[in-house]
């Protein structure tokens, strides 16, 4: 009887077992239509937007090439017929790498980093910082990474010489070199290997660590050596987003001129 | 037996204890298959994913095929572009002067410094900060006298020296890039090309297919839109 019993309560264990597994897995899926008002806002952005005037048109992104279906969300793969190095980053970033690998796409909710509560649920993809009906890059480069980065180094941007820089350029049609967003330093400009075409860099990571890849490669543009070096270096610095010159001065700088000195003493 | 069991140990326990071991093995194998089954995977990781990968830590095959150990080429398969320019490539052991040197660390295998589910240190390397030590010990203990004393766990953690691309924090690129003013007279940002704006845009050309469609919105994002 003791055994019969038993046996019984591992079948209800098993069931439960089941049933809370499957729990973990529920797709979630809304039924929609398009209104006629909403298609004309979106023509209408569309119509002023870089995609209208290099004559990408609704059918370059929403129309299966080869069945002619209609594609209602296009994905990184359709992006990635014309902007092929920026989606290929993109896709090896921490922003990119979950699509990369078959996973559902990155969400806020997923990150370490301090997010906004509100964006928790937002899918990372190119249309999710890109409106790409507008192709605005006023929006991809600064208001969409606040839209959900939510740790000091990004509050502090708004208030800082760069956030006070790209403020000053909002009427400009599309930010120039002069302006220092968000992009200009996490995604930077590349020349595209053997070649002299300048793309930009989609994977958010590369140049985060070590920080001298972005001392070279973004700081220096604007900044000398030694200014960019010392403060990249502190901590506190970088959180309150370079609001302030550097204090410090680094000892690995000090040897070099200490050797740079002795150098051209023997010299002499 | 029983004096080895004591007295407490009853056959009818045995029985019970029995099913409860018989018990719990067919859950795991329950709880493993349906893991499995809908792509639970994270269940069977052996200890904490790095920072840098645990956003991708539940798709095994990423780095895994099968049992058989993570090779260099999958490594790659992301990390070419820091992998471009190595100062400790397959390039520097070639020569007879530094080959020996392998035998301490395999450096040419990404694993023998970033293991993967095990304690990271930091930037995905596993072993203790002062790995350096191994080949580099006599530059701070005499061989180098602006070394003397320096930590030998400071090397790369201080931010002086990069194990790979040591290209924009060399002494040399140092040197070359001294005294520059704090703001340079012109930024010089790479400039995108951009091609021949027509004056006009063309018109859009699926508007009626649009209107038409019938579907299931699968995306967040679209399905907020589509309710404004």
């Amino acid at each position: 009887m003791k055994g019969r019993k038993t046996k019984q309560l591992i079948v209800c264990f098993m069931g439960l077992f089941l049933w809370w597994s499957l729990l973990f897995f529920s797709p979630t899926a809304h039924a929609g239509s398009f209104t006629e008002k909403h298609i004309e806002e979106i023509n209408l952005l569309w119509q002023n937007s870089a995609h209208a005037f290099a004559d990408v048109n609704c059918s370059s992104c929403h129309l299966q090439p080869e069945t002619k279906q209609l594609i209602v969300s296009p994905n990184h793969e359709s992006c990635q017929s014309c902007h092929k190095q920026q989606v290929e980053t993109f896709l090896l970033g921490k922003h990119g790498i979950r699509l990369q690998e078959g996973l559902s796409p990155l969400t806020p909710a997923m990150a370490r980093l301090p997010m906004k509560e509100a964006a928790g649920d937002r899918q990372m993809n190119c249309n999710t910082c890109h409106d790409v009906h507008s192709a605005n890059t006023f929006t991809a480069s600064v208001d969409s990474c606040l839209t959900c980065h939510n740790d000091s180094h990004s509050l502090n941007y708004v208030k800082s010489k760069h956030g006070l820089l790209f403020d000053q350029g909002r009427s400009l049609p599309k930010p120039t070199a002069d302006l220092v967003t968000c992009a200009t330093c996490h995604l930077p400009r590349q020349k595209i290997e053997g070649t002299k075409t300048i793309f930009v860099n989609h994977n958010n990571t590369y140049n985060l660590l070590p920080r001298d890849r972005m001392v070279k490669d973004v700081c220096m543009n604007c900044h000398g050596m030694e200014y960019s070096y010392n403060s990249i270096f502190d901590d506190e610095l970088v959180e309150a987003n370079f609001a302030a010159p550097p204090t410090q001065y680094l000892q690995t700088l000090e040897m070099v001129k200490a050797l740079e000195e002795k150098r051209s003493g023997t010299e002499n | 037996m029983a004096n080895l069991f004591g007295r407490a140990f009853k056959p009818s326990q045995f029985l019970q204890s029995k099913f409860a071991i018989l018990g719990i093995i067919v859950l795991l194998v329950v709880w493993f298959s349906v893991a499995f089954a809908l792509d639970r995977r994270t269940i069977f990781l052996p200890g904490t994913t790095s920072p840098g990968h645990v956003l991708f830590e539940a798709s095994c095959s990423s780095c895994h095929e099968g049992f058989s150990p993570v090779t260099n080429e999958t490594c790659l398969r992301c990390h070419e572009a820091e992998m471009a320019e190595d100062a400790h490539g397959p390039k520097k052991f070639r020569d007879p002067r530094w080959a020996d040197l392998l035998t301490r660390i395999d450096v040419l295998t990404c694993t023998a410094c970033h293991v993967e589910h095990v304690h990271i240190f930091a930037r995905g390397v596993h072993l203790k900060p002062d790995l350096c030590m191994n080949c580099h010990e006599e530059i701070i203990t005499g061989e180098l006298a602006s070394h003397d004393g320096f930590a030998p766990d400071g090397c790369w953690t201080a931010g002086c020296h990069n194990f790979h691309d040591h290209r924009s924090i060399s002494t040399g690129f140092l040197r070359q890039n001294m005294n520059a003013p704090q703001l340079l007279p012109t930024p010089e940002v790479p400039v995108l090309k951009e091609g021949d704006r027509p004056t006009k845009p063309p018109k859009p050309d699926l508007n009626q297919e649009f209107l038409q469609a019938k579907f299931e919105i699968q995306n967040a994002n679209l399905a907020s839109r589509g309710k404004e």
